[in-house]
């Protein structure tokens, strides 16, 4: 028995960054706006603050912020030869649930795509000559960096992002990314402060030739009063921030930026608890009519809308279409289809830097954005010829999470256990840093997306099956960026070993057992050619106009930078369209 | 708050030393023995609190105490610290003036840093801190960091107890609805302070708490890293100021930490 | 003094360099289990044994407790008697597959499960680790890590080995309410202040910052947390029975 609600003009899956957003800006639009959200209602005044969350048991190792895997989880093998079997622990990457999603348990390394990033075929085949691509599915992304960039700019005064601005209008800054897109205006914020080890990298980093900056960072240095009106308080770098929410109202989050502004709002509704389950369809299949959901008294619930807005983690929101009959699943045998096509997923490796007595890191002390990056072999800022790759990553000394449980740095060499290893880890912890290589990840026809045939998540729906590798691409990419930041590493002073691990290594394949990044990308792309892509530039489904998909499933490979800057300039341009153009005349915004 | 505030002006204007002392004697407080002290400085956790420039010995600890009795190389800071806050650094009860006993070393140096550099302007500590060296400072500072900061012996006065209860709660979640973070994220374990830079606030006067609220509010005081503290008070009213402050001047501040030295852990005996 | 573990039952022995198959070790033994005020929540005197043993070659004694010490023990009760034991973390939906290293755990089991048949099946013989000699622990130990000759049926060796390493080390520098890191043990070891930290004004110094540290339930004025960390339910005289 299904339970029939009111008709609402936008119905919203998910309460995380996107979902908020959109209802903020279609609330002030006039639209009354229904968010529905799986998880519990929260608040960073009374649920994360300290020293209760400083529980690294609970946050980092017991996941308590994540998604439940008996509830939903997804099923995984390397390659279509494997039979899948279901991710039955959270490990390489860690979807959130609850008011503010995953962007409660986020770092804050708050990053723009470089220009080239969103025309990745066109400039790689301008400058290289066809053949380079050859084997990937790498797509233009729909709409230029020019384009996205007051959306880009706006999202860094929602968060008040600190940084040092390295082309503001065109003008390169000393201090800051040479490489970067140009920015419309200056960081809202000053950057953070330079730990020991950082302070060395910029050093050594500058005496090579390359160019050193403080990372772009969602961890606010200073109060600030964001574009909603809402207050941000300054960074005590306790060193709690990736799996924990923050309780200083330091890191931005989609609760104190965007909820706290929107929550009285008449036109916005919150549903928690609720699961959807999957989008209904008009009868010619044209149109969705509405969301069906379990509610959070176990109830089937149909909330019927004009607007069907898709919002949750990048995995759910294709696991949604595909359950729900949105568009056309992917094929690997033909390559047609593409609701699936074009997983991707980020390419790290890490330098680890063993300092003397010297070098004090005391890694406790960090913020999640707290990090000195070249971004010289990132993207195409660097020449590919005769490199046998597209793409690359920064390069970045992190000080970001030294908590004593799963921070045991230790030489090459060392024991796993035992004397020596505690030996080791009583030595070398306060005097350790990591340089991460953040790679980028190149979409192939073989890595993808589709429905589990055999294993059911706790609503009784298919799992998601994923269905990935490294490419070879990006193998060569990242062993070519570790070297890169090995060199570095032996170069500055006071060292005394260097550890180095590549998740890509040649010879080992895709895992998803060690925490790797929660950067799930594609499977639902954004494009301007409705064979390759979901949605059309403006993230609406080329098949049914009212729905709009928003988040990290857009990409159409993914880039060497954090997913949370890009997919929130791309949500802020859909809903400009929206806004401006669509709600006045609902259609196709494109001509498929 | 007004009531506070005028006690300091009233201070600052009059020439008044003699009256404090008097305060103070009345107390029947005694100065901490030199040789507690120094025994003290035995436990890491109190040389850590006590730490500035360089690690306390028996003569920076002296020295501290003679700047506490007015004192200083330039021939008298102008007032001892002890004719407001007391030979045992616990005031001299009026809510006016700060307990300093126990308070984090690093933090009272770099308030009398600050005095003295006007980044946190009054007119009575201004002058002091000014007259003293920079080792005065530091040796006064890590002098009233090494005592025991134990609770107050005296009584408050009656207050409606959903008053107290807002306070708790704001210290202990702060508030989600006016985006107050709470208290205890950086004031420490039930507020007893999170050394070297937060003071702690349990068994701290409430007059004194609420007047730097205000202070923060308005701006006259901002000599902490990145306006935390504005921020916060900012969005704070008066009732919050008042409910928080009476609050932690109620929470038990137990004696200095580690008050024996932490002895070796022993293993059961095979007998 | 207090603040450290006298519940786990073996590393003692080889602490003191007793030969472990001589009877007064025996006896000693019993007498370590005498100590036991409090019963498990979940484990019985032999895994506690085994646990304390494994857990002691992992981390040793040395300037600073090995694991029994720091009331590792202790901790790996609580945890498989709780939500993460009893599998609130895993999806156990059949069927199961082997499934390749890069697809995780795939064990018919949760983890209390998982451990409680693994160290069966591993003590089902004559020999206890336990009785072994320290030399004959470490090899033991090592082999389990390498996965080597052993059969334990649909408990997947490397599986329950990480496992096990893995709650060492989270009961060694967890936070004390879960009742390991006694006494800040694993915490003093590396020098990690602990749940309490605002660092703006140090971040950017290279120099030491020895604070003491502090947990979630510190209670002011000691060393220690607030000890909060009880067992879950009443299994009295369960590890007494065993040494009968």
């Amino acid at each position: 028995m299904v339970t029939e609600l009111p008709k609402t003009d936008v119905v919203i899956v998910g309460a995380g960054w996107t979902g908020l957003a959109a209802a903020k800006e279609l609330a002030d639009a006039g639209q009354r706006c229904v968010v529905i959200e799986r998880g519990d209602w929260r608040h960073d005044a009374s649920n994360f603050g300290a020293p209760e969350e400083h529980d690294e048991l609970k946050y980092a190792r017991r996941k308590e912020h994540m998604i439940d895997t008996p509830i939903k989880t997804l099923s995984f093998r390397n390659n279509s030869d494997q039979t899948a079997l279901p991710m039955r622990r959270l490990g390489s990457f860690l979807p959130g649930k609850g008011l503010g999603g995953a962007g409660i348990h986020w770092n804050g390394q708050l990053w723009r795509p470089l220009p080239s990033d969103l025309e990745m075929r066109s400039h790689y085949t301008e400058r290289y000559g066809e053949g380079i691509l050859d084997g990937m599915n790498i797509q233009d992304w729909g709409m230029t960096y020019d384009e996205l960039e007051p959306h880009l700019d706006f999202f860094d005064r929602v968060c008040g992002t600190s940084g040092v601005a390295g082309n503001l209008n065109g003008e390169t800054q000393e201090g800051g990314n040479p490489f970067e897109g140009p920015r419309s205006a200056d960081y809202p914020n000053p950057p953070m402060k330079a730990s020991p080890p950082l302070q060395v990298f910029r050093d050594t980093a500058e005496q090579m030739g390359y160019n050193p900056f403080h990372m772009p960072s969602a961890n606010v240095t200073r109060a600030y009063e964001n574009a909603y009106g809402a207050q941000l308080h300054p960074c005590t770098y306790c060193g709690f921030c990736e799996r924990f929410g923050c309780g200083y109202f330091a890191k931005a989050d989609p609760i104190i930026c965007i909820y706290d502004v929107v929550k009285d709002h008449e036109n916005f509704e919150l549903r928690m608890n609720s699961q959807v389950l999957r989008v209904e369809k008009s009868s010619d299949g044209k149109t969705a009519t509405g969301v069906t959901y379990i509610d959070e008294d176990g109830r089937e619930v149909f909330q019927p809308a004009d607007t069907v807005c898709l919002n949750a983690y990048a995995l759910w929101n294709v696991h949604l279409m595909l359950v729900s009959g949105l568009g056309t699943p992917y094929d690997p045998q033909t390559g047609e289809g593409t609701v699936g096509r074009n997983y991707a997923y980020q390419t790290i490796a890490a330098a680890g830097v063993f300092f003397d007595d010297n070098v004090w890191s005391n890694p406790f002390m960090g913020a999640g954005a707290l990090g000195m990056t070249i971004d010289d072999f990132n993207g195409d800022n660097f020449d590919h010829t005769d490199l046998g790759f597209v793409g690359g990553g920064y390069i970045s000394a992190n000080q970001t999470n030294g908590r004593p449980i799963n921070y045991q740095p230790t030489p090459p060499d060392t024991p796993s256990w035992g004397a020596e290893w505690k030996q080791a880890v009583r030595e070398n912890y306060l005097h350790h840093v990591g340089i991460v290589c953040h790679g980028s990840s190149v979409a192939v026809p073989g890595n993808y997306l589709d429905l589990d045939p055999t294993y059911k998540d706790a609503y009784g729906q298919p799992l998601l099956r994923m269905t990935f590798d490294f490419p070879e691409n990006d193998r060569k990419m990242s062993a070519y960026v570790l070297s890169k930041a090995e060199e570095i590493a032996r170069n500055m002073d006071h060292v005394r070993a260097v550890s180095t691990v590549n998740r890509a290594a040649e010879g080992e394949s895709y895992s998803v057992v060690p925490y790797q990044t929660t950067h799930n990308t594609g499977g639902a792309v954004i494009g301007s050619d409705p064979a390759t892509s979901v949605v059309n530039r403006y993230g609406q489904m080329w098949d049914h106009h009212n729905v709009f998909v928003f988040g990290a499933c857009l990409f159409p490979q993914n880039l060497g930078y954090n997913p949370t800057g890009p997919l929130m300039g791309l949500a802020y341009w859909t809903l400009d369209h929206m806004k401006n153009d669509y709600l006045q005349n609902p259609r196709p915004l494109m001509d498929a | 708050m007004k009531l506070a505030r005028t006690a300091i002006l009233a201070i600052a204007s009059a020439g008044l030393g003699s009256v404090a002392v008097v305060q103070a004697q009345d107390s029947g407080a005694e100065a901490p023995e030199m040789n507690e002290l120094e025994r003290r400085l035995g436990v890491d956790s109190v040389l850590f609190n006590a730490t500035i420039e360089e690690e306390p010995d028996d003569d920076l600890l002296e020295l501290g105490r003679l700047v506490a009795m007015g004192s200083s190389e330039n021939g008298g800071s102008g007032m001892a610290c002890i004719t407001c806050h007391g030979v045992d650094g616990q005031g001299d009860g009026s809510g006016a003036f700060p307990r300093l006993d126990g308070q984090p070393g690093w933090y009272m140096y770099k308030q009398l840093q600050d005095y003295a550099s006007g980044d946190r302007p009054n007119r009575v500590m201004s002058g002091i801190a000014q007259r003293l060296t920079e080792r005065e400072r530091e040796a006064v500072s890590a002098y009233y960091a090494a005592m025991a900061a134990g609770d107050l012996d005296r009584a408050h006065g009656d207050l409606e107890g959903t008053l107290l209860q807002w306070g708790g709660q704001l210290a202990a979640v702060g508030s989600a609805e006016k985006g107050i973070p709470a208290c205890v994220n950086c004031h420490g374990p039930q507020g007893t302070g999170l050394p070297p830079s937060v003071p702690y606030l349990a068994g701290q006067y409430a007059g004194y708490m609420e007047l730097q609220l205000e202070l923060w509010k308005e701006g006259t005081r901002d000599n902490d890293s990145m306006d935390v503290m504005s921020t916060i008070a900012n969005k704070m009213t008066e009732e919050d100021m008042r409910a928080v402050s009476e609050y932690y001047a109620r929470v038990s501040n137990p004696a200095g930490e580690g008050a024996e030295p932490a002895g070796e852990y022993d293993l059961p005996s095979a007998e | 003094m207090a603040g450290f573990s006298r519940r786990a039952v073996l590393m003692q022995l080889g602490a003191s360099g007793l030969a472990a198959l001589t009877p007064g070790a025996a006896l000693a033994q019993n007498r370590y289990a005498e100590l036991d005020t409090q019963p498990w929540s979940f484990l019985d005197g032999n895994e506690a044994r085994f646990l304390a043993s494994m857990a002691d070659v992992l981390i040793p004694e040395d300037d600073f407790p090995s694991a029994s010490q720091a009331g590792v023990v202790d901790f790996i009760d609580l945890q498989l008697a709780g939500p993460y034991g009893q599998g609130a973390g895993l999806f156990l939906e059949g069927p199961f597959g082997d499934g390749t290293p890069e697809q995780g755990w795939q064990a018919p089991h949760t983890p209390a499960s998982l451990i409680r048949t693994g160290i069966a099946r591993l003590e089902s013989g004559d020999t206890r680790l336990v009785d072994l000699d320290a030399g004959e622990r470490e090899e033991f130990v090592k082999r389990l890590s390498e996965g080597e000759s052993f059969d334990l049926g649909d408990v997947p060796v490397q599986t329950l080995f990480d496992e096990i390493w893995a709650l060492v080390k989270e009961g060694y520098f967890s936070d004390p309410i879960y009742g390991g890191n006694k006494g800040y043990a694993g915490w003093e070891m590396v020098g990690f202040p602990g749940a309490h930290a605002y660092y703006t004004d140090h971040v950017d110094k290279n120099a030491p910052f020895p604070a003491p540290p502090r947990g979630i339930a510190h209670a002011p004025g000691t060393r220690q947390s607030a000890n909060t960390a009880r067992p879950l339910t009443a299994r009295a005289a369960n590890a007494t029975q065993e040494e009968g």
